[in-house]
């Protein structure tokens, strides 16, 4: 009844060799670091797939527990990484079925003629030149730094938030678990260009988002 | 595409395309011919490439303490141990 949770602070083993030996093995400590690690980058991708956060992460427990379950006949052909995602999405998508939430991926993802970039930020025909920037990116000084302050975080966090959950699932698993186009595109049932719009849509929101910060912290 | 240029307004759309490596060939010319000339787009696409980074860096929420529990016996269950 009252497991002592292992401390937060525990470290993967730094190959996945070493990882998966010790779920196998009964590790506890590795598997409540895996879940700290993954859940909610899993839960993000559930959330494109059903229809509240609640579902969302009874979906993400269903995935943890079939890990528990599948742990020892995980082959290692793709990456631990790789195969929770797939088990979540497995688990996302019947669960969206289901639920009769049967939108197709890419449609939740926001209209598809949304231009990365207001059409008011470039010159207009009749203009000097047409089609060139009108109101520039403006440089950004030493973004890696400035971008860790809290404030940005916490901007950072509200920007990702508002994005629709479609771009949410494709930002997550390309930008933040570093997974490749491939696999996401697999992983989502997306065409290789619908997965890029996608994922180009929620970065350029993002990019807006920053924008905006280091505009008003250099007001 | 078949065009013989390309303007910053169409650049904005390909950026991801073009971290990717994802554009056709004589896209990819079209695309470095213009950010050779174009200090705000190499500008844009830098800075998209730092959002990118930046939303990488974010830190994940921890799961609810409840739900690493009830995760945490049922693992120990399957190896055998009382949670």
């Amino acid at each position: 009844m009252t497991t002592e949770l292992p401390p937060p602070t525990t470290r993967f083993p730094e190959s996945e060799d070493r990882l998966v030996a010790a779920l196998r093995a009964g590790d506890e400590q590795a598997f409540a670091t895996l879940v700290r690690r993954y859940h909610a980058s899993l839960k993000r991708v559930a959330r494109a797939y059903v229809s509240t956060d609640a579902v969302a992460e009874e979906v993400v427990q269903e995935t943890w527990l079939a890990v528990v379950a599948g742990i020892e006949r995980f082959e290692q052909r793709a990456t631990l990484k790789t195969w929770l995602f797939h088990i979540l999405t497995n688990k996302a998508k019947t669960r969206g079925v289901r639920e009769r939430r049967t939108v197709p991926f890419a449609s939740l993802a926001g209209a598809d003629d949304e231009p990365a970039v207001s059409p008011e930020r470039f010159q207009r025909a009749g203009d000097a030149w047409p089609g060139h920037w009108a109101t520039p990116p403006r440089p950004w000084e030493d973004p890696e730094r400035r971008l860790q302050s809290l404030e940005a975080r916490e901007r950072l966090r509200e920007a990702i938030a508002a994005l629709p959950a479609a771009q949410q699932a494709v930002l997550t698993l390309r930008d933040v678990e570093g997974l490749e186009a491939d696999e996401v595109c697999a992983l989502l049932d997306l065409s290789p260009g619908n997965q890029r719009v996608i994922l180009h849509r929620a970065r350029a929101k993002v990019r807006d988002a920053l924008e905006q910060w280091f505009e008003e912290e250099a007001a | 595409m078949n065009r013989d240029e390309i303007l910053c307004r169409d650049f904005v759309e390909l950026a991801t395309e073009y971290l990717d490596g994802a554009l056709a060939e004589t896209d990819v010319e079209l695309v470095e011919e213009h950010l050779v000339i174009c200090s705000l787009c190499r500008e844009y696409v830098g800075q998209i490439e730092a959002t990118a980074s930046a939303v990488g860096a974010t830190e994940t929420a921890e799961p609810p303490e409840e739900t690493l529990r009830v995760l945490l016996g049922a693992f120990a269950a399957r190896h055998g141990r009382a949670a």
